[in-house]
């Protein structure tokens, strides 16, 4: 039951991380330069965008939690169960960045899902 | 969108793999080198950073984190989140013929089923047409 909880916030964290990250990149702005100083004035826009900053927050709750569920569990069983981030990080953008996500796509990110939790077995 | 993105996007796919194989070969060099004595930290941090393999992989996992948030600017994550996972086939490929690691079938039906499952996502709507890129240009100019 605890491996399943920490699991479960491990997924979770890793998912926000990922939806927050693509918020704070869209509020940043397209990138599509390759002088440094524009990078550079980029770089300082990101290190301060709050969603950024939240993402790298959630990101190192997932480190920790995959640490604490490996304490706990095998790797064998922890990695496949990551696959659900797919699925999950999907549903975030779906709901919280608004993306449509059809049809087609559902189904190659349920292959996906899949795909990664028997790589990893 | 553009065919840029699409570069980007490779390009990290295969900085991550490849930092993964440069991480995993300097860690193996330095177990089998020193096996680690527990809690021996500051042993195991000087044999880091002394290793080019542990450069090599963190430098291009770096790269590879700044390629992603330049793609995450510029596409949607449910599109970049099933088609990054390409690297994991990778990943399974290169840990098969750089490091020798023996590949189960069982892994080789999944690494079957991620592709099948990227190249359907990738069919789902963001394609690099031409189109929309005539459509962006003139925006981007205006504004």
């Amino acid at each position: 039951m605890k491996t399943f909880i920490i699991i479960a916030i491990m997924v979770l964290a890793d998912s926000a991380g990922d939806v927050l990250l693509t918020r704070g990149m869209k509020q940043v702005g397209e990138i599509s330069t390759i002088k440094p100083k524009e990078l550079l004035a980029i770089a300082r826009k990101v290190l301060c965008n709050r969603s950024f900053l939240c993402a790298i927050f959630f990101m190192a709750i997932t480190f920790f939690s995959f640490l604490a569920a490996l304490s706990q569990a095998d790797l064998s069983f922890v990695f496949p169960a990551t696959a659900l981030v797919y699925v999950i990080g999907t549903f975030g953008a779906k709901f919280f960045l608004g993306e449509r996500v059809t049809s087609k796509r559902w189904a190659g990110t349920l292959l996906v899902c899949l795909g990664v939790a028997l790589t990893s077995l | 969108m553009p065919l840029v993105t699409y570069i980007l996007l490779a390009i990290a796919i295969f900085a991550q793999a490849a930092g993964n194989v440069f991480l995993s070969k300097g860690m193996k060099q330095i177990a089998s080198v020193s096996p680690l004595i527990g809690g021996n930290f500051l042993a195991l941090f000087s044999q880091l950073v002394n290793s080019p393999f542990i450069w090599a992989g963190t430098c291009l996992l770096i790269i590879f984190f700044l390629l992603f948030l330049t793609v995450l600017s510029r596409a949607e994550l449910s599109f970049v989140l099933p088609v990054i996972s390409i690297e994991i086939v990778v990943n399974v490929a290169f840990a098969g013929y750089f490091l020798n690691e023996p590949v189960s079938l069982i892994r080789w039906i999944g690494a079957v089923l991620i592709s099948t499952g990227v190249i359907l996502v990738m069919r789902s709507g963001q394609k690099p047409t031409g189109t929309e890129c005539d459509v962006k240009i003139p925006g981007g100019q205006g504004g």
